[in-house]
């Protein structure tokens, strides 16, 4: 089977000669940044730096997927932010949102050419360069952020937060307004040739709102975006998710995606044998900062909880070992056979 | 004596119930019968907010909650702080820089650790959210302050913290060194060489004052 093989059909759920590792999330490594001489603050800017670093985590380590674009920052830029990218710094860091857009109550206006805009193209391009580059052998994966949490990156924090609280049908016409462009530019990336789409809601876990908000406030759009893309899409959450799992479920993506706080044996058992479950790796404590041992460990771990995919939790920290990507793929290949 | 218990009582409620025009209300009430605003500051609204950490952490509130308490505490600290008698300004617990690491734009978590060292009387010097990380230094040395808090919500920019803790360190090997943030916990403290973290704000100032106490002590050591 190839690695592209192994990702679709667990996303289909169908039968695979092992647990696939992969990423829906970010997964550069300093290793590709040296091996290519791409610094990461240039690499959001250009298409070919972007492609060429998506690819070398498979092409150095065999980690089975090649994702883009590296940051969270896409669809708020396009809809009028502006992006710090940290230029000419010498260490790692990802992108962030400069400028806030808007206020809760405002009406937000989005452009028609919202696909032009931004670096929208650019990562539509970069998708394209992946599948060229890597042939039909590995799957391409992209993402969008979910309603919520792009609310977050247009509004300030505070101000959403308590807004969910005291104003939900204004917070709401929001959510309900970004439904569409997500699915568009997810849609455009599956065009590009994406073959599949992570919605990351990571703003909405219930460490931070209440399970009740989300049902009433987050799901809802959070289905809607979902329904209306065109392929297989993997829903991920960060954080405590244990309250959430059904929900999760309910929103009707391919998989979902949990990390390291959620105790996936108990997720398999409420969501049953249908569910397609990816993670649940810690993608710092363990696979940067645990040794090679302790990767193993946490794979084997995920596996025996019960995930249909070996996934990192978070994206990876470009600064991971060597050594430690070569053991979470050696040791998925150990426990993974199916 | 009945009336003043039963306005901390209310204000305690007012705060965990969110309720900002109560604690106002509250606060101008106690202001006019010439009671002791410290008390109140202190029985009162950070009592109230003890409350809702407790409330956080059993997840009967979530972080909207949390906010709109911490709200409410402004309200009433705004009215009863000009009111603090003289002799319980001069003392100060300690002084603090605060700030989230260069690369995160998560303010809310140091924002309520912020707001618990204000209310337990530190000197607070906040440098706000994505600060650069030789900023931390800077401040640290020109306020000599004797607790550095560094905050980071993300596992992709709690890497900093580790690099400001280093350079922390070479300059002023006796600063504490406080980290917190939603990636952060005890093996991040070991990790990081950190002198401690909190799991909530209340926990967060709660380490603090014992950190700063003790480094007290030990100045005064070497004073003598």
């Amino acid at each position: 089977m190839t690695p592209k093989e192994r990702v679709m059909n667990t996303l289909e759920k169908k039968r695979v000669d092992r647990v696939p590792a992969f990423s829906g999330m970010g997964n550069v490594t300093v290793a590709g940044m040296r091996k290519h001489g791409i610094d990461f603050a240039s690499s959001h800017a250009d298409a070919r730096l972007m492609a060429t670093l998506a690819c070398s985590t498979y092409e150095l380590f065999r980690f089975e997927c090649a994702v883009v674009p590296f940051d969270l920052c896409v669809e708020a830029e396009a809809l009028g932010c502006e992006v710090n990218f940290y230029a000419g710094k010498s260490s790692i860091l990802y992108p962030t949102i400069k400028t806030k857009v808007l206020k809760v109550g405002e009406e937000l206006s989005i452009p028609e050419d919202l696909l032009e805009r931004g670096r929208i193209p650019l990562v539509q391009e970069a998708i394209s360069l992946c599948r060229e580059r890597l042939n039909g052998e590995v799957a391409v994966g992209s993402y969008v952020l979910g309603p919520f949490t792009l609310a977050g990156q247009l509004i300030d924090l505070n101000d959403l937060l308590k807004s969910s609280f005291k104003k939900p049908a204004q917070v709401k016409a929001l959510l309900e307004q970004l439904v569409e462009p997500l699915a568009e530019i997810a849609n455009s990336y599956a065009e590009s040739g994406a073959d599949y789409i992570t919605v990351r809601e990571m703003g909405a876990p219930s460490d931070v709102i209440s399970p009740r908000m989300f049902k009433t406030l987050v799901q809802p759009y959070l289905k809607e975006t979902i329904a209306r893309i065109k392929a297989p899409t993997i829903l991920h959450m960060c954080g405590d998710t244990n309250m959430l799992v059904e929900m999760l479920n309910e929103c009707g993506a391919s998989a979902i995606s949990v990390e390291q706080k959620n105790d996936v044996a108990a997720t398999r058992s409420k969501l049953g044998e249908e569910a397609v479950i990816l993670g649940n790796l810690d993608a710092y404590g363990v696979i940067v900062k645990g040794t090679p041992g302790e990767v193993e460990q946490a794979v084997k771990q995920a596996i025996e909880a019960g995930v249909d995919g070996v996934m990192p939790g978070c994206d990876i920290w470009p600064e991971v070992p060597e050594e430690n990507m070569h053991a979470l793929m050696q040791a998925v290949e150990k426990y993974g056979a199916r | 004596m009945a009336e003043k218990e039963q306005l901390l009582e209310e204000m305690r409620k007012a705060v965990i119930e969110f309720d900002e025009d109560r604690v106002k209300e509250l606060a101008n009430r106690w202001i006019e019968l010439g009671y002791d605003a410290n008390e109140a500051i202190f029985e009162g609204l950070a009592a109230g907010m003890e409350v809702v950490g407790e409330l956080f952490a059993k997840n009967e509130y979530f972080v909207p909650e949390v906010l709109m308490c911490a709200d409410a505490l402004y309200a009433g600290l705004d009215i009863l702080r000009p009111h603090i008698k003289a002799e319980d300004k001069t003392e100060t617990k300690g002084v603090v820089v605060i700030g989230t690491v260069e690369g995160d734009v998560h303010d809310i978590g140091k924002n309520l650790v912020k707001l618990m060292f204000e209310v337990a009387g530190f000197e607070v010097h906040d440098l706000g959210k994505d600060v650069p990380l030789e900023k931390f230094v800077e401040e640290q040395l020109r306020t000599d302050a004797d607790l550095v808090c560094l905050s980071a919500m993300m596992t992709t920019t709690m890497p900093g913290m580790k690099k400001v803790i280093e350079m922390l360190r070479e300059r002023n090997p006796n600063v504490k060194i406080m980290i917190g943030g939603a990636p952060v916990s005890e093996k991040t403290v070991e990790m990081y060489g950190a002198d401690a973290t909190g799991k909530d704000a209340a926990s967060a100032l709660e380490e603090a004052i014992k950190m700063v106490s003790s480094l007290r002590e030990m100045k005064r050591r070497k004073e003598i």
